[in-house]
């Protein structure tokens, strides 16, 4: 469990940093937590000749609000996500999420960026930042811009960041009104990670019918996505306990399951529709107190 | 493991199997070939760094084509190792008209050993899938370069 | 002040230092010109090795040398094996393998290099050309007649196959009014998983032709007869040491390659010589636990009296034999009655070769599937009679009391099954929680309560009955200032009987027990010993340490009665004086002490000094017991089960310290339900290890239990002094049918009998939506 040699920077600013990564290319690997990264080095699953450490750029470390959206740094740590008192008057699923997340170890250095980068298909803050249809900055050389966490999401940890992007920071629209949201998970009992994550935002309009549904589900399939089927559903419909129900048996429609030692591709498709109906009924009592 | 599935292809059935044949496209169109050498018996020699985003690993190992039956089937077989640990895989690959092209159907048992059998037996699954996946898309982009008539003289597709 | 220290909570004296990161394990051993070892292992089952190239590692830089099996050949003896049974197969076990592999993880080459990263870089170049082998794992499979044999010279895959058989079997098998049930049982392979893997420092100094030994080990002593053998040295120029070890759960009473290998390589450069295993080495080449597959068959009476069991073991022993993998599942079948009065027996263990890790000794070692069949033949026997465990239970018992013979031949120490369940119902509520579970049961819910009434054969054990010895020795000396040296044979890793045996000595003593420090785990330092597993190093081990004080006390007495004008038989020990019993004659402790040191005018006959040191052997094993109660409830969509309560009454004889009590049966218990609800060591069918990281490995986590309700009874058991019967294992041993028998207590409505272990929710969701429970 000793990595291949590799050569140590720390930039000490964004810019530095991605000079670094644009020079180092396929080369060069970033480290934020470094909790996803050292220990494929460590298997020599992944043996990059460059480290490129972003620990220093504390700019990159933060929780804000202006003009009622939520913009997180990417290097913020996910035990800095679950003890903002910010977020959890202002979006309760985001620290709800971050609790889920390995033990405090990880959480203490673990990021929210490192985390989207590295996309497990069984990470937890990829189902979260689906439901919130959030977006992620990614900066290059070339300037920044903002991809939708639909789109953001591309395979087995593949994500749509391009050689030379350096994810930055992830904001979240403002709360609608009448809303509710939730995570939930089942842990695989060795790893913590999702055998299913269900994260659920739900809003309602003035006859309580649903006027906004985002579902993020991770765990299930190669990646992490909207159950977009089960959205369609709900949308403009009252919430009956039939509808969501019956909605939520199409969690997994036309994903490509996973099946592993601890759960086969039937019972992943099972527990999605379980966890996602579950989550649904949760957050719609959040939405109506 | 097993590894099964299958995919449509916009091209007759003819002009898939003799690309699956061709050395050249295969090469373009395995995922991470470095290497694919046509050896005396028939068999290719190949170099390949497989795997999933930062997770690559190079293999050196051997691509065999057995029982072939143009245009229909063969069966193929491939052993590699690298210090990942060792692949060993067979399957059959069969060709169908479909459509107005080609469905290729695959099935076969793939072995893996060593370092990734043991720590990655969850993403498994997922990254064949992938793998198998990103074949056929490059592969795809192989075939409209072939021209109709090439196929009707016997000709191999143009390589790149 | 020192008197009553004994049934006292007092607090670890090993903790202090151990918490605040202060001590040595062996990776902190630093010497000056260490050379580290890397370890090339095999990525296959099953292969001949046709060719090892290692030119290209040899010129990395820092490399000194790259051996192989062949290099080893004759001058590194071979991985002993201490289990002597009649008819066993032992196959040669090198320490690097010769022309064939046979597991996974099997160490086929050794770097040594100046550096530890550089020797696990070089590691990586050396190429080894396989010819892959059919991979036998399953059991059933490789006892039949046409299975490729893994050590052909040995015929066929069966190491060996031993009989236990007591009781009328005519009379069973003719009696037309008994109901049978016939039943598979798997007991799943896992692996011990210490918090410190294991690790070895050998330094050889070649002016002095000595060889000292850091290893991370729980028998010191044998390991030092053993490596002496190995390396052909004079015994007495081979110093092992056990420093701190981090846990071992029986992982580490072995001798293992590496260790061999790093004396050898020691000896060939002169230089102290290090490795220390990485976790997954941990994984793939450290023994294996459990791994049992057994045949039951249950002959009972309709009242739920069970007559006759029938079982026919398929022990996995691994690709080779450890130290002691043959002899452990022998220990299933002489605990397979448990605490029942089961009138006949048959047990056949067949102990199988398959292309994985050696199993052996992991805490409980053959008792957890004793314990495990036993206890679910008692569920199963009262589901099918519809009675309730507790009734089945009782009928199966036999009365409370000393020297039970039971018909595996096994003779119980003392025992009071009776009292420890009635307390345990009690602490549940275990009316009131049948009556919930019927409540719950009409509005759909699976509430299920498991009980498990367990005993165990521990304190081992008397040497006519074990392989290589089982007795212990204690030395007590008495320093010239009056403080107290405690050396004992046995080697604790954090078990806490550095504190344990201070107790007994500063109570005995009646000093401070401040003034007494204990050593263990080294080899020049401690007279012989045989070590700490089979949970003896108190009832064994502290014994031995209890009759030396003794002797210090009748010497000391001696001296003191001259001093006072008494009859040492008149005098006690207490409060750093040594005195009547009225206290009217009194002589402090320290003066006593200079009398024995300055020698001035010692009674005739007397030595002077003040060390004693006493080898105990017992006369027979002792058998901890105890019953306890699970409370589990099913999500009954998708088959989670929460662990709701716990209970636990264990009797482990006298208790010196409740609180390392509690620790042991903590750990066990979180160890024992781990098996029951998550952990499994799984190799493929191509004999690949699927669970090789913890990302896999579902060790447990504290996180996932409920508080454990504890308690105890005490029933002192004949076979020592100090009265102590064990506890290291027992939390494991009882735990697991706690936990499965609750499981399918919930799923009673269902119909189902039994599931496997581990109880994976989706085992429980196939039952649910009316299937049967598939392996996945
Ligand atoms: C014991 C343990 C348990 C865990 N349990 C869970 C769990 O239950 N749920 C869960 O979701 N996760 C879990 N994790 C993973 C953990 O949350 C990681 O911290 C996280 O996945 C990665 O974040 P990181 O900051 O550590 O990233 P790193 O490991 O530093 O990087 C991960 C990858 O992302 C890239 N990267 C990092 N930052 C950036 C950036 N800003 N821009 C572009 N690329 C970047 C790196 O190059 C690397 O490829 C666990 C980890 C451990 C060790």
């Amino acid at each position: 469990m000793i990595p291949e040699p590799f050569e140590y920077h720390s930039p000490q600013s964004l810019e530095e940093a991605l000079r670094l990564v644009t020079e180092f290319g396929e080369e060069g690997k970033m480290m934020a937590g470094g909790h996803s990264l050292l220990p494929m080095m460590k298997l020599r699953l992944a043996s990059p000749r460059h480290v490129i450490d972003l620990g220093r750029l504390s700019e990159l470390r933060y929780i804000r609000e202006s003009d009622g959206w939520i913009e997180i740094g990417a290097l913020t740590t996910h035990f800095q996500i679950e003890s903002s008192s910010l977020l959890r008057e202002k979006c309760p699923l985001l620290p709800e999420t971050a609790r889920e997340i390995g033990d405090a170890q990880v959480r203490n250095l673990g990021t929210l960026g490192g985390s989207l980068a590295h996309a497990d298909p069984a990470a937890d803050w990829p189902a979260a930042i689906l439901a919130l249809d959030a977006e992620i900055r990614a900066n290059s050389a070339g300037g920044e811009r903002w991809i939708a966490a639909q789109d953001f999401f591309v395979g087995l940890m593949t994500t749509a960041l391009a050689p030379g992007e350096i994810l930055t920071a992830v904001r979240l629209p403002p709360l609608p009104r009448r809303a509710g949201d939730t995570y939930l998970k089942l842990r695989q009992p060795a790893s913590g990670f999702a055998v299913v994550g269900v994260g659920v935002r739900l809003a309602l309009n003035e006859a309580a019918h649903i006027e906004r549904v985002a579902i993020g589900v991770t765990g299930i399939g190669p990646k992490a996505y909207r159950a977009a089927a089960v959205e369609r559903e709900l949308l403009g419909k009252p919430p009956t306990a039939r509808r969501l129900a019956e909605a939520a048996a199409r969690a997994a429609d036309g994903v490509q399951t996973n099946s592993d030692l601890f759960a086969s591709a039937e019972y992943r498709k099972h527990l999605a529709s379980v966890y996602v109906r579950r989550a649904l009924e949760l957050a719609l009592e959040r939405a109506n107190p | 493991m097993k590894v099964e599935g299958s995919r449509q292809l916009a091209a007759p059935r003819e002009v898939v199997y003799r690309c699956l044949m061709d050395p050249l496209s295969l090469a373009q169109a395995l995922p991470g070939c470095e290497k694919l050498d046509p050896q005396p018996d028939g068999s290719y020699q190949a170099t390949l760094k497989i795997g999933i985003a930062s997770i690559k690993g190079t293999y050196q190992g051997r691509v065999q084509i057995l029982d072939a039956l143009p245009p229909e089937s063969f069966r193929m077989k491939i052993e590699g190792k690298g210090a990942g640990g060792f692949l060993k895989g067979e399957g059959t690959i069969s060709l169908t008209v479909q459509n107005g092209g080609t469905l290729i159907s695959y099935s076969g048992e793939v072995q893996i050993g060593g370092m990734i059998a043991s720590v990655g037996q969850r993403m498994m699954q997922a990254a064949a899938q992938q793998m198998v996946q990103q074949f056929f898309d490059a592969f795809s982009h192989q075939l409209p370069a072939v021209q109709p008539d090439a196929v009707n003289s016997g000709g191999l597709p143009p390589s790149t | 002040m020192s008197s009553k220290l004994l049934g006292e909570r007092i607090k670890r004296k090993e903790d202090p230092r151990l918490i605040q990161g202060r001590s040595h394990y062996v990776d902190d051993i630093q010497l000056c010109g260490m050379l580290y070892l890397a370890f090339v292992r095999s990525p296959h089952a099953h292969a001949e090795i046709k060719a090892i190239h290692s030119e290209a590692a040899q010129k990395m830089p820092g490399v000194l040398a790259v051996y192989t099996g062949a290099d080893l050949e004759g001058r590194l003896g071979l991985i002993p094996c201490a289990a002597g049974m009649e008819g066993l197969k032992v196959p040669p076990h090198p320490c690097l393998a010769l022309r064939r592999v046979r597991y996974v993880g099997e160490p086929v080459a050794v770097v040594v290099a100046s550096g530890r990263y550089q020797a696990v870089d070089a590691a990586a170049q050396v190429e080894v050309d396989y010819e892959p082998l059919p991979a036998i794992t399953d059991l059933d499979k490789a006892v039949s007649s046409d299975s490729p044999v893994i050590h052909e010279s040995l015929g066929d895959n069966i190491a060996f196959v031993a009989k236990l058989e007591g009781g009328d079997w005519k009379a069973v098998e003719s009696d037309a009014s008994l109901k049978v049930i016939r039943q598979r049982l798997v007991n799943q392979r896992l692996a011990p998983l210490s918090m410190e893997t294991r690790g070895v420092v050998a330094s050889y100094s070649p002016g002095e032709d000595t060889l000292t030994v850091w290893s991370s080990t729980q028998i010191p002593h044998l390991l030092k007869t053993q490596l002496a053998v190995m390396t052909g040295m004079d015994e007495a120029r081979v110093r092992v040491i056990a420093p701190e070890v981090g846990g071992a759960f029986g992982s580490k009473l072995n001798v293992y390659a590496e260790e061999g290998v790093a004396c050898f390589v020691s000896r060939q450069f002169g230089k102290p010589v290090k490795w220390i295993e990485s976790r997954r080495e941990n994984l793939m080449a450290t023994i294996h636990g459990r791994d049992q597959i057994d045949d039951l068959e249950i002959y009972f009476r309709p009242d739920g009296k069970v007559m006759g069991l029938k079982c026919h073991i398929l022990a996995n022993l691994g690709a080779y034999h450890q130290l002691l993998t043959p002899a452990i599942p022998t220990l299933t079948a002489l605990m397979i009655l448990g605490c029942y009065n089961i009138p006949a027996v048959f047990v056949e263990t067949k102990g199988v070769f398959t292309n994985t890790m050696s199993t052996d000794a992991y805490r409980g070692a053959g008792r957890p599937e004793a314990t495990y069949i036993i206890e679910r033949v008692m569920d199963m026997v009262a589901r099918e009679l519809n009675l309730d465990p507790v009734e089945v239970r009782l009928k199966n018992f036999p009365p409370p009391g000393k020297d039970i013979v039971l018909a595996t031949g096994v003779s119980y120490d003392t025992a009071n099954y009776q009292k420890t369940l009635k307390k345990v119902l009690t602490l549940s509520g275990y009316k009131k929680l049948r009556r919930e579970q019927a409540r719950l049961r009409k509005k759909g819910k699976y509430l299920g309560i498991g009980l498990s009434t367990y005993v165990e054969i521990c304190a081992m054990g008397p040497s006519s009955r074990m392989p290589a010895g089982g007795w212990e020795s204690g030395t007590v000396r008495v320093e010239p200032t009056g403080k107290v040296t405690v050396l004992s044979g046995t080697s604790p890793h954090g078990q806490g009987e550095e504190t344990s045996f201070a107790q007994i000595v500063a109570e005995e003593l009646g000093v401070p027990y401040d003034d007494v420090t204990v050593y263990h785990g080294d080899t020049n330092q401690v007279p012989m010993g045989i070590g700490t597993f089979g949970s003896r190093t108190t009832a064994v081990g502290g014994t031995a340490i209890y009759h030396a004080a003794q002797r210090i006390k009748k010497k000391m007495a001696r001296l003191a009665a001259v001093k006072l004008g008494a009859k040492p038989s008149e005098l006690v020990f207490r409060d750093g004086k040594i005195e009547t019993e009225d206290g009217s004659k009194s002589v402090k402790f320290g003066e006593v002490v200079g009398e024995a040191y300055f020698a001035k005018q010692l009674p005739p006959g007397l030595a002077p000094g003040l060390v004693e040191n006493y080898v105990f052997e017992p006369p027979n094993y002792t058998y901890p017991f105890g019953a306890h109660v699970a409370v589990v409830e099913i999500d009954n969509e998708t088959g989670e089960v929460n662990l709701r309560n716990y209970f636990a009454v264990d009797d482990c004889g006298r208790i010196l310290n409740p609180m390392l009590v509690d620790g042991q049966i903590h750990g066990g218990l979180a160890q024992g339900i781990g098996q029951a609800l998550w952990e499994e060591h799984v190799y493929d069918e191509n004999g690949q290890l699927l669970t090789g990281t913890l990302m896999d490995c579902a060790a447990p986590r504290a996180h996932q239990f409920c508080w454990f309700e504890t308690a105890n009874t005490e029933t002192r058991t004949p076979v020592n002094p100090l009265g102590v019967k064990g506890v290291g294992e027992a939390g494991t041993i009882g735990s697991t049918p706690a936990i499965v028998n609750a499981v399918m207590d919930a799923l009673r409505p269902l119909g189902v009998r039994h599931i496997d272990m581990p109880l994976k929710p989706e085992k429980i969701w196939q039952v649910l939506r009316g299937g049967s429970p598939q392996v996945v």
